[in-house]
């Protein structure tokens, strides 16, 4: 890693090596144990032509209750030189009640680098019973492919003013998960044969579909995190071993 | 060039009078005759419709209801009100952006591509009426391939330049897609006319409602909150039997 720069309590970890393959792979760590209100986390990535990263979130993103009504607010730019390669593995956001979130994520990458980039959306600590208890929860996710936007994914969501369990919204959904890859090889990805593989069940949906260009996005909706998370693990490594 | 009317560049104007002739032209590219295949598209609807979730007028009331809030209200008909005003401005660069955005945001390819596909009808037939200079040099951008050709975009210019207001333009597009959906419904569930009839009927109320928030909202405003619509359009590209194109 030839540049670092961090302020608590944002860190980056050493890079680490395992074995003879040449990714980096970068630990994220937030000290404080989660954004209070107003809180504001800027995250920069940028990745020199050639190289090869895999960046871990040390663990789950909490957004505490916003006791202030200030929104936190987390920015992340991700720059991508030629032929990289970045591995984003997917953690969960979890809004706790009454907390107010904006993501701002922006993706630019050269059209022969590759990123594989995972999140996961939590509608609060499900297990005390904090089920859409939050005040809103905006995020905006962008990817550039050499300047042109491909894909634009933006949730706004504010449950108290308008319920997400309608028909065509969530329905009875509470996690959402979502994987982007864009990659030269992309093209090798057989989407159609992929999506029916896609384990679906009581309260587990999943689509696969192509974005512009070599670009592919997976969605799921769930009620049980963990199936989800399993099933996202399961794509996640199908699509890192093609790419 | 043309110059375009600029007496609307007012994003609230939900009370100004619709023209004779602006009203004649907004009820005939909205006509099902009018050959642009808007009435093959249901985004997603009839992936719902084979799982068995849309079964009665009520399910269908409450389908196009997430759909015309969380999707239509918050994409298409705020990239519509942009494009117009951008289309007064003759804001090419705006334009081009909006139409770059409006691509970006279907994340679902068949949906990206039934934009596309209606958008290149809605040209290739509102063009030889030779209505304005301005949308002609939209349609040799499409002609040269330097854009793609999203109707919403196309659209909100070819409103701008027939001197329909934002509003109206905005409100007939919310309710004709709503309609078309209904009209599909009606097909694939299926339901019989009246019930075709009632639904529309019942949806009038909320598309004005529908129309009067968008003259509220800004490009800051886009999203997409109707997850479930979304994952259906995916996976109706993947359905073994279909009657519609997305």
């Amino acid at each position: 890693m030839p540049h670092v720069f961090q302020q608590p309590p944002l860190k980056a970890s050493r890079e680490l090596y395992e074995g003879k393959d040449p990714t980096a792979t970068v630990y994220i760590m937030e000290s404080s144990g989660g954004m209070v209100a107003g809180d504001r986390n800027d995250i920069t990535v940028k990745l020199a032509p050639d190289s090869s990263v895999r960046l871990v979130q040390q663990s789950a993103l909490k957004i505490y209750p916003s006791h202030t009504g200030d929104t936190c607010v987390q920015t992340i730019n991700v720059q991508i030189g030629e032929r990289a390669r970045l591995e984003w593995m997917p953690e969960v956001i979890i809004p706790f009640v009454d907390a107010k979130y904006r993501g701002d994520t922006t993706l630019r990458i050269a059209s022969d680098a590759t990123i594989l980039w995972g999140e996961i959306v939590a509608p609060g600590r499900e297990k005390r019973g904090e089920i859409f208890d939050y005040q809103s929860f905006h995020t905006n996710f962008k990817i550039f492919v050499d300047d042109e936007l491909i894909a634009f994914d933006s949730l706004h969501f504010s449950p108290k003013e308008v319920a997400l369990g309608g028909i065509g919204v969530l329905e009875d959904a509470m996690y959402i998960g979502s994987i982007w890859l864009v990659s030269p090889k992309a093209t090798d990805v057989d989407v159609r044969a992929m999506q029916e593989t896609l384990r679906v069940e009581e309260g587990l949906r999943a689509g696969m579909t192509r974005l512009e260009g070599n670009a592919i996005h997976c969605r799921w909706l769930a009620v049980d995190q963990w199936t989800m998370q399993e099933e996202m693990k399961r794509i996640y490594a199908l699509l890192a071993e093609i790419v | 060039m043309k110059q375009l009317k600029d007496d609307s560049n007012n994003h609230s104007n939900t009370e100004d009078t619709l023209t004779d002739l602006a009203l004649l032209r907004l009820i005939q590219i909205h006509d099902s005759a009018f050959p642009i295949g808007s009435f093959t598209q249901t985004y997603g609807m009839e992936t719902y419709i084979q799982e068995d979730v849309i079964r009665t007028k009520e399910d269908l009331v409450a389908y196009c209801t997430s759909f015309l809030f969380q999707n239509l209200v918050r994409g298409d008909a705020i990239l519509i009100q942009e494009a117009y005003a951008a289309a007064q401005e003759q804001d090419i660069e705006r334009l081009l952006y909006l139409e770059q955005l409006c691509g970006a945001i279907k994340l679902a390819k068949e949906s990206r591509e039934a934009s596309v596909k209606l958008g290149r009808q809605f040209i290739k037939t509102v063009s030889p009426l030779g209505t304005d200079d301005f949308l002609a040099d939209w349609k040799a951008r499409i002609d040269l391939k330097e854009i793609k050709g999203h109707y919403a975009i196309l659209y909100g210019i070819y409103s701008a330049t027939t001197g329909v207001s934002a509003h109206h333009a905005v409100m007939t597009y919310l309710f004709a897609s709503l309609n078309g959906l209904v009209q599909n419904a009606v097909r694939a569930v299926p339901f019989g006319q009246t019930t075709g009839v009632q639904t529309t009927y019942e949806l009038i109320g909320q598309v004005t409602e529908a129309a009067d928030l968008v003259a509220t909202l800004t490009e800051a405003d886009i999203s997409n909150n109707a997850l479930g619509i979304e994952l259906a359009s995916m996976k109706h590209e993947y359905l073994f039997s279909r009657l519609f194109i997305s």
